[in-house]
C-alpha cells in the first residue's frame, strides 16, 4: 500500500473545494440581484420628489435613468438633454417647463402618457393654431390672420427681448393679440399657461427658435409638438428612473453641481 | 467502510468518485436541478409584471383583483385634487384618493362583467377611441430615421411650400361702358378713378393669403388672379353684377420651404400618415380574424 501524496488533498477537502466556491458564487449572485431589486423597489416606493435628495436612491435612479434616457429620449432631446428647436424638443436642462411645474411626478406623467400621443391621460389640451390657414384650429373657431397681422404679432413678441424693428407694428400687434384669441391660451399678460402647455411669450426661451422667421412660422403654420407615451414600452422602474434623471438635468445645471 | 467504498451503489460512493458516472448521483442531481428550476419558475410566476399575486408590487399602490392601481397615478391624483405636493398630503387624504381609485377600478371591472361595452354608447365610443389611440401611441414611440423624413419631405414638397400672398384690386366696370376699352386704358396707365371704375370692396384690405383671396374672389376669379404678374390687368370677367376687372399689385407665389425649417411639420405628417396606415392595417387584421356574418339582404 502506497501512502497518499502529501500534496494531494483528501477527498472530502477536494469536494469542499469544489462545492464551496459554487455556493459562494450562487449566494453572491442572489444577494446582488436582491440588492438591485431592493434598490429599484425603493426608488419606486419613494415619494418621487424626495429621490434626488436621498443619496442612495439618487444614485440608483440616475444610473438606471441615464441608460434609459440614452436609449429612448436622446434621439430627440439630445444626449445632453439640450433639446432640438427644429422639432420642438424642449431643453430639459433649464427650469422653464412648458407643462406643469417640473416636479418629478409631472415629468413621469409625461413620460408615461405622452404629449399629444394618443393617450387620453396625456397632455392633449391645446395646439398652436396655424393662423395663415383657412381653419387655424380644428378644435376652436379662431379667425385666420392677414400677413400684416402676423407680422405685427411677430414684432410684438420680439419687443419683449428688445428686438422689434417696427414700433407701430408692435402697437398693432397688441390689438391683433386680442382679436386673434391668442390671450385665450397665453394669457392677457402673455405669460403662458403651464396647465395646457402654452409657453410664456415674454421671455427668451423658445421651443422652436426665437428668430423672427421662427416666430413668424410658428404663428403662420402652428405647432403641435409631441412626446411619445412610454407607458407600454418601459417598465415602471425604467419610467421612474428616467424621470428622476431628467429632473436632475435641470438641477445639475442650475445648481452648478 | 471498505465495502461501501468498493460498492458502486454504496451510500457514500456517489460522493467520492466524482469522475465516475453513477446512476444514483445522476438521479439526485437531476432532482435537485428540477427543484431549483421549479423554484425559479415559481418566483418568476409570482413576481413577473402583471402576474404578481403574492404581494403589491413596488410600482403599485394597490391591486384590485390583480389589476394594478399605479402609485404614480395616486400621486398625480392626490396632487391635483388637493393642490399640494404629495409629501404634504396627509395619510387620510392619500387614503381617500386611493379609495376613490379602487372604487373606480371595481366599477370598471363590474362594468366589464355586465357587458357595458356592448350596451353603453359612451363606453363603446371611449373604447374605440382608446384602441385607435393605442395604435397612435405605438407609432409615435419609435422615432423615424432622418432619411425616412427626408424622403417624405421630398415626395410632398408642395405641402411644405409657403402660403402665397397677393395684393390686388377688383374693379367693377360701370354699366353700359366698353369693358375691353377700360382694360386697355388701365393697362396703358390710366387711373381707375379717371375711368369711373369702383371697387367691389372684396379685396381692399391690403395683402392677403391665397386662401383668403380665393374665399373673397371665388374660385374662377382667384384662378385668374393667381397667375397674374405684378401690375397686370385681367381681361373683363362677366359676373351677375357686371364686368369685373382684376388689377394685380403684388403677387407673391408660394415658394418651397427648406427641410430644416419644416422638420417638425414633416415629422408630424409622417407620424400621422404612419398612424393612418397602421389603423388601416389593424382594421383589416381585425376583420380578417373575425367571424362576421352579414344578413343575406345586406350583402
Amino acid at each position: 500500500m502506497t501512502a497518499p501524496s502529501s500534496k494531494a488533498a483528501p477527498p472530502r477537502a477536494r469536494r469542499l473545494l469544489l462545492i464551496l466556491p459554487l455556493i459562494a458564487l450562487g449566494t453572491l449572485a442572489i444577494a446582488v440581484a436582491m440588492s438591485h431589486g431592493g434598490k429599484a423597489a425603493g426608488v419606486l416606493r419613494a415619494d418621487p420628489e424626495t429621490i434626488l435628495d436621498d443619496p442612495a436612491l439618487r444614485e440608483t435612479a440616475l444610473k438606471a435613468g441615464k441608460e434609459v434616457f440614452a436609449q429612448h429620449c436622446a434621439a430627440c432631446h439630445g444626449e445632453n438633454g439640450k433639446g432640438d428647436t427644429r422639432i420642438g424638443a424642449s431643453d430639459l436642462t433649464d427650469r422653464d417647463r412648458l407643462y406643469g411645474d417640473g416636479t418629478v411626478s409631472q415629468i413621469e406623467d409625461i413620460a408615461r402618457y405622452g404629449i399629444r400621443a394618443g393617450n387620453k391621460r396625456g397632455w392633449n389640451l391645446a395646439v398652436m393654431p396655424a393662423y395663415a390657414s383657412p381653419v387655424p384650429d380644428k378644435a376652436e373657431a379662431l379667425p385666420p390672420q392677414k400677413p400684416a397681422d402676423i407680422e405685427a404679432l411677430t414684432q410684438l413678441l420680439l419687443s419683449f427681448t428688445a428686438r422689434a424693428t417696427d414700433e407701430a407694428a408692435v402697437a398693432r400687434g397688441r390689438l391683433v393679440y386680442s382679436k386673434a384669441g391668442c390671450w385665450d391660451c397665453h394669457g392677457r399678460d402673455l405669460g403662458g399657461d403651464p396647465a395646457i402647455g402654452a409657453p410664456n411669450l415674454t421671455d427668451d426661451v423658445w421651443i422652436y427658435g426665437g428668430r423672427a422667421d421662427d416666430i413668424r412660422r410658428s404663428i403662420s403654420h402652428g405647432r403641435a409638438g409631441t412626446s411619445p407615451a412610454f407607458g407600454r414600452t418601459l417598465t415602471p422602474a425604467q419610467l421612474r428612473s428616467v424621470t428622476v434623471y431628467v429632473a436632475s438635468l435641470s438641477r445639475t445645471e442650475q445648481d452648478g453641481k | 467502510m471498505t465495502n461501501q467504498i468498493a460498492s458502486p451503489d454504496g451510500p457514500r460512493a456517489w460522493t467520492r468518485d466524482l469522475d465516475k458516472p453513477m446512476a444514483r448521483r445522476s438521479l439526485l442531481l437531476a432532482a435537485a436541478g428540477a427543484l431549483i428550476g421549479l423554484g425559479i419558475a415559481g418566483y418568476g410566476l409570482f413576481t413577473a409584471q402583471g402576474t404578481r399575486t403574492a404581494s403589491v408590487p413596488a410600482e403599485d399602490a394597490a391591486l384590485v383583483n390583480n389589476v394594478p392601481v399605479l402609485r404614480a397615478d395616486l400621486i398625480a391624483q392626490t396632487t391635483a385634487l388637493h393642490g399640494i405636493p404629495y409629501a404634504q398630503a396627509s395619510q387620510a387624504q392619500r387614503k381617500a384618493v386611493l379609495d376613490g381609485m379602487i372604487r373606480e377600478e371595481l366599477y370598471v371591472q363590474r362594468g366589464i362583467e355586465m357587458g357595458l361595452a356592448n350596451d353603453d354608447i359612451d363606453v363603446r365610443q371611449a373604447l374605440v377611441q382608446a384602441t385607435e389611440g393605442q395604435i397612435a401611441q405605438d407609432a409615435a414611440t419609435a422615432k423615424p430615421a432622418e432619411d425616412e423624413l427626408r424622403h417624405w419631405y421630398d415626395t410632398h414638397r408642395t405641402q411644405y411650400a409657403s402660403e402665397g400672398m397677393m395684393t390686388l384690386h377688383e374693379w367693377l366696370a360701370p354699366r353700359g361702358t366698353d369693358a375691353a376699352r377700360l382694360v386697355a386704358s388701365l393697362r396703358a396707365g390710366a387711373t381707375p378713378a379717371s375711368l369711373g371704375l369702383r371697387t367691389t370692396g372684396r379685396v381692399d384690405d391690403g395683402e392677403e393669403f391665397y386662401f383668403a383671396a380665393e374665399e373673397h374672389l371665388g374660385k374662377p376669379l382667384f384662378a385668374i388672379a393667381r397667375t397674374m404678374a405684378d401690375g397686370a390687368v385681367s381681361d373683363p370677367q362677366p359676373a351677375p353684377d357686371g364686368m369685373h376687372i382684376l388689377q394685380m399689385v403684388r403677387n407673391r407665389r408660394p415658394v418651397p420651404t427648406a427641410y430644416d425649417a419644416v422638420r417638425d411639420q414633416v415629422l408630424r405628417d409622417f407620424i400621422a400618415d404612419k398612424v393612418a396606415r397602421l389603423q388601416d392595417g389593424n382594421n383589416r387584421f381585425l376583420r380578417k380574424r373575425a367571424d362576421i356574418k352579414i344578413a343575406a339582404d345586406l350583402k
